[in-house]
Formats: structure tokens, C-alpha cells, sequence
């Protein structure tokens, strides 16, 4: 009877310890992740502050890595897209879309499984500039 | 008279030996317990801090999205942190349209009790 005793708080005890444990890694493992998924929000504002200097649409892909938030980099592929709208009158309007992809950098092309933030910018051109960007999308994956 | 061995009880050290023992478990258990309890309180501020710093981005890159509409202007955060909190770094200057590098700015949190966060964030003039 007394082992039983014994083992009953030893039980209590261990059990609470754990709550407490399990209490801590959960609000570790938040911080991690809030903190890579901003760092890809980040990196995708950077690629596009970089692609928008780019002022002809011509399909194209490339990659921007960006390591001034993490250490090991985030990587953003990113690609040109030039469809073109139709308004009512007929008059057709090249568009210049740009598909972006952030994931943390392994040195090769972001795998879609793998892909934080995905976001597709449209930049609006006038005379021989980008005068606005809009944001189309935005997505967190992961 | 003689005594049969059931009607003998216990001498006075075991009874305090037991006592000893039962109190010191017992003190431990509610020691346990309140420490899981101040540990249950610290994760609850850990996720409200975590909900704080999220909205506080938010409202940064909002701010900049839609105040920045030329360069050399400045913006202003309007973001109200819940009592207890405090918040810092979202900076006030906008970044130029055409810049191609952007610099990162530093978020700060201090929660009611006492812990600081920092995050990293960048934004841009649309």
C-alpha cells in the first residue's frame, strides 16, 4: 500500500511536470514559426522591390535569396506571367503578373510542399515605370 | 492484564514519522500544482503576446500600404495593444517606391510579465 502511495504521487508529479513542459515547447515552437513565416513575407517583399525594377514583361523566372532576416536565407523563385485583358470595347491591356514563392533556402528551387508564402503581384507600367504594385494574392502555406 | 498484539497501536515515533511523510507529499503536490498553474498562466500570455505581435505586423504593413504613397512621406502605426502590453519598432519613415533593397524593421513586445519579443518584418510602399 504505501509503494502504491508512493507511485500515485510520483504519477501526479510527473504528470504535472509534463503539462508544464508540454506548456513551454508549445509556445517555443509558435514563436518559430510566426517568426519563419514572417521572414518569407519579408523575403517576398524584397523580391518584389527587386523584379519591379524590371520594366518590360517578357515570361522569365528567377530567384532571390534574402538573408538579412535569417541567417541560412529564404529563398523566393519567382515567375513572369504576361496575360492580357480584354475590356468591353475590345481593347487589349497587357498585363504584367509575377508569381512569387518563398521557402527557407536549400540551394535548389523551392518545392511546392515545402513553399511558406505564395503571392502574385500585378505592376502597373506608365511611361517606361511600375507606378503601383497590386497584391492579387497572398498566401500563407505553412 | 495481557495485551493481544492488534490492541498494542503504535508508538508515538511512527505516527509522527507518518505524519512527516504525508506532509512533506503533500506539500510537494500543491507545490506541483502551482507551479503547473503559473505555468498555464505564462502560456496564456505566451499566445496572447504571439497574437499581439501578429496584429501589430499586420497593422505595420497596413499602415504602409496605405499611407506610403510617395516617397519621403512617413506613416503612423494605429494599432492599440491590449492593457499590460507595450509595443515598439514599426518606424515611421516610408520606404521609397523604387528601392530595391529593403531594410528590415525590428518589432518589439513586452508582456505583462516582463518577456520581450522581437521580429523582423519588412515593408513596402505599394
Amino acid at each position: 500500500m504505501a509503494i502504491g502511495f508512493v507511485l500515485m504521487v510520483g504519477s501526479i508529479g510527473a504528470g504535472l511536470a509534463g503539462i508544464a513542459t508540454t506548456s513551454l515547447n508549445n509556445r517555443n515552437s509558435l514563436e518559430v514559426v510566426r517568426n519563419r513565416e514572417y521572414a518569407a513575407d519579408g523575403a517576398v517583399e524584397e523580391a518584389i522591390a527587386k523584379v519591379r525594377a524590371t520594366q518590360t514583361c517578357t515570361p522569365s523566372s528567377g530567384s532571390v535569396l534574402d538573408t538579412s532576416i535569417v541567417a541560412t536565407g529564404i529563398r523566393v523563385d519567382w515567375l513572369t506571367v504576361c496575360p492580357t485583358v480584354m475590356s468591353s470595347g475590345s481593347t487589349a491591356y497587357p498585363q504584367r503578373n509575377v508569381i512569387f514563392s518563398a521557402c527557407e533556402n536549400t540551394g535548389t528551387t523551392c518545392d511546392p510542399a515545402k513553399v511558406i508564402v505564395r503571392a502574385q503581384v500585378n505592376f502597373e507600367p506608365a511611361a517606361g515605370t511600375v507606378i503601383k504594385t497590386f497584391v492579387q494574392s497572398w498566401s500563407v502555406k505553412r | 492484564m495481557m495485551r493481544s498484539r492488534r490492541d498494542s497501536g503504535e508508538t508515538l515515533v511512527e505516527v509522527l514519522l507518518t505524519v512527516v511523510i504525508v506532509s512533506l507529499t503533500v506539500t510537494s503536490l500543491l507545490s506541483s500544482l502551482g507551479t503547473t498553474s503559473k505555468a498555464g498562466a505564462a502560456q496564456r500570455v505566451g499566445v496572447q503576446s504571439d497574437v499581439v505581435m501578429r496584429n501589430y505586423a499586420e497593422a505595420t504593413k497596413a499602415a504602409v500600404q496605405l499611407q506610403c504613397v510617395a516617397a519621403g512621406g512617413t506613416y503612423t502605426v494605429g494599432y492599440q495593444q491590449p492593457t499590460g502590453y507595450s509595443v515598439s519598432g514599426a518606424g515611421s519613415a516610408c520606404p521609397s517606391p523604387n528601392a530595391t533593397t529593403l531594410s528590415p524593421l525590428q518589432l518589439k513586445v513586452v508582456d505583462p510579465l516582463g518577456r520581450q519579443l522581437t521580429m523582423w518584418i519588412k515593408v513596402r510602399t505599394p
